[in-house]
């Protein structure tokens, strides 16, 4: 009876000290330190060596911690590794991983401020997955939310360039071109598409109202290129459109899509179609 | 020796059936089952966590249970099966019958190896139901599945080789040193690269050659995503794991024939 009351006191204090020393070890901090620890985090290849045949799912759980560790926003050195976790660890696990290419990239073009490191690890994961559409695809809207139109193009056109992609692609690649201000080439590109034998009705409505838009774009900018040239060497706006004509500045106007006159302010020179003009007539 | 003894085939399946019956009366066995079963069952839970495709977390956790739980249980089971029939001596009633050494190892093995086929099949059912559950075709995973069996069945005559040679746990020890050699057996082509021409580079060219490579057997990667694979590949890879397996278990009837017993 003695004894196990004994054993019973023993067991009591040994679970008293764990708890205690649990609690103290927490209030220390170490955790705090955590970041530290990335330093240790092994090499790819040689993880890949020691997971004897299981590197796939060695990436996951890489995966799965990295995205647990950068969902800590209050860690201060957090994104000092993000390339090492990602382009040398998991992508040397699993070359194919698209989604932690494209995660990492998020993390260091969003969070990090760091567009040039982001596309880095794109481009290692386009070159791992040169049959991906997905991550040049991703490359060129990053390159487009920070407005850099030519190289989100040049990701859409070789996005655009793989198998099995979807049709929008191309769409996205005349809309960068539009967006760099290459009016007439993107025109072009979308009466490709129109004419395309392949294109489905969705694409053909989409590629309607993009060239009726484009044209109303092109053609205010190019009238009102005509009207600027006039007030330079007339030094006042012409009364009307139609005074570009008689006076030489060009041999016709065009109209709008659905054939009607660009409207015109002689009082500022300002051309414009109203936004209404765009839509089919009756819409 | 099929000819020599006309009741040979009778033989190895009577002892492979027994085997079989013995083998799933296991305790070890259920235990790996029943843990990777769960294990596939937290592959949902684990893909929870994740940000982008799901489907992947659980496919390569189910993989990775099986084909890992699959190795482990063809050590455990596999090393200790000959030497529990010396140990019992049961194995002296066996052989004072008209049956060959041979044919008691040979029927070792297949009923060992069809325990493991049912196992792959009932932790492959589960995986498929999960993946079947969310609207995802497990059918692409087949060729990895069918690979790992083949990479079982050369575990399989490795332990049965070893526990032929010595005590469960040193047999457990070498076979376990095989299957990390085997999918490591990539890393004498890099070793071959550094020592000077010679001796040196034939014993790795060989070592090389000998090992079982393993990792000509693991298409996890592949099937998961869906990456395209070499005509033929499938059957090649289960030629040679199934041709190396043949051989081990040949040697091992070859040892266990030669066996001194006390």
């Amino acid at each position: 009876m003695r004894d196990k009351a004994i054993v019973m006191v023993l067991v009591l204090v040994c679970v008293v000290a764990t708890t205690w020393s649990g609690i103290r070890l927490e209030q220390t901090g170490v955790e705090q330190q955590r970041g530290k620890s990335l330093l240790l985090l092994p090499n790819g290849k040689h993880l890949k060596a020691a997971s004897l045949g299981q590197a796939p799912l060695l990436a996951d759980l890489m995966y799965l911690w990295a995205i647990q560790y950068y969902s800590e926003y209050e860690r201060e050195d957090r994104f000092r590794y993000v390339k090492h976790i990602f382009g040398d660890v998991i992508a040397e696990l699993d070359p194919n991983y698209v989604d932690a290419y494209w995660m990492g990239a998020l993390i260091l073009i969003v969070e990090a401020n760091d567009l040039e490191a982001g596309l880095e690890l794109l481009d290692q994961g386009i070159a791992a997955n040169p049959e991906n559409w997905i991550l040049p695809y991703l490359a060129g809207w990053e390159c487009y939310h920070a407005d850099r139109f030519d190289c989100a193009e040049a990701y859409f056109a070789q996005a655009e360039a793989l198998p099995e992609v979807p049709v929008y692609v191309k769409r996205t690649r005349i809309g960068m071109a539009a967006a760099k201000g290459d009016l007439r080439r993107a025109y072009a590109m979308w009466l490709d598409v129109l004419q395309d034998p392949r294109a489905d009705s969705g694409t053909i409505d989409i590629a309607e109202r993009q060239l009726r838009h484009l044209k109303v774009k092109i053609d205010v900018q190019e009238i009102q290129g005509w009207v600027a040239k006039f007030q330079f060497e007339n030094e006042r706006w012409p009364g009307a459109l139609t005074e570009l004509i008689q006076s030489g500045y060009t041999d016709a106007l065009p109209f709008d899509p659905f054939g009607r006159p660009y409207d015109y302010d002689p009082g500022s020179g300002v051309v414009a179609a109203p936004r209404d003009r765009i839509l089919p007539e009756g819409s | 020796m099929l000819e020599r003894h006309p009741n040979a085939l009778g033989a190895i399946v009577a002892i492979g059936l027994n085997t079989f019956r013995e083998a799933i009366r296991d305790r070890v066995l259920y235990l790996m089952l029943v843990f990777a079963l769960i294990i596939i069952g937290i592959s949902r839970l684990l893909s929870l966590l994740t940000v982008g495709d799901e489907e992947k977390i659980i496919k390569d956790v189910g993989l990775s249970a099986i084909s890992l739980f699959g190795v482990m249980t063809a050590v455990f089971v596999g090393v200790s099966l000959v030497f529990k029939e010396i140990e019992r001596r049961t194995v002296y009633t066996l052989l004072a019958q008209p049956v060959l050494r041979s044919h008691f190892l040979f029927g070792k093995f297949i009923g060992l190896f069809a325990v493991l086929l049912l196992n792959v099949v009932l932790m492959s059912a589960a995986l498929f139901a999960l993946l079947l559950f969310r609207g995802e075709p497990p059918w692409p995973l087949l060729p990895a599945l069918l690979l790992i069996a083949v990479e079982l069945a050369v575990v399989t005559a490795f332990a049965l080789l070893f526990s032929s040679l010595t005590n469960p746990v040193l047999a457990s020890v070498w076979t376990f040193a095989v299957y990390v050699a085997g999918h490591l057996s990539w890393s004498l082509l890099t070793l071959r690269e550094k020592v000077p021409e010679g001796v040196a580079r034939w014993i790795c060219d060989g070592l090389y050659w000998v090992l079982p490579n393993l990792k000509r057997l693991d298409l996890k990667a592949q099937v998961v995503h869906g990456l395209g694979m070499p005509e033929g590949y499938v059957g090649l890879a289960a030629v040679y794991g199934l041709g190396y397996g043949a051989v081990i278990v040949a040697l091992a009837c070859w040892a266990f024939s030669r066996k001194e017993f006390n």
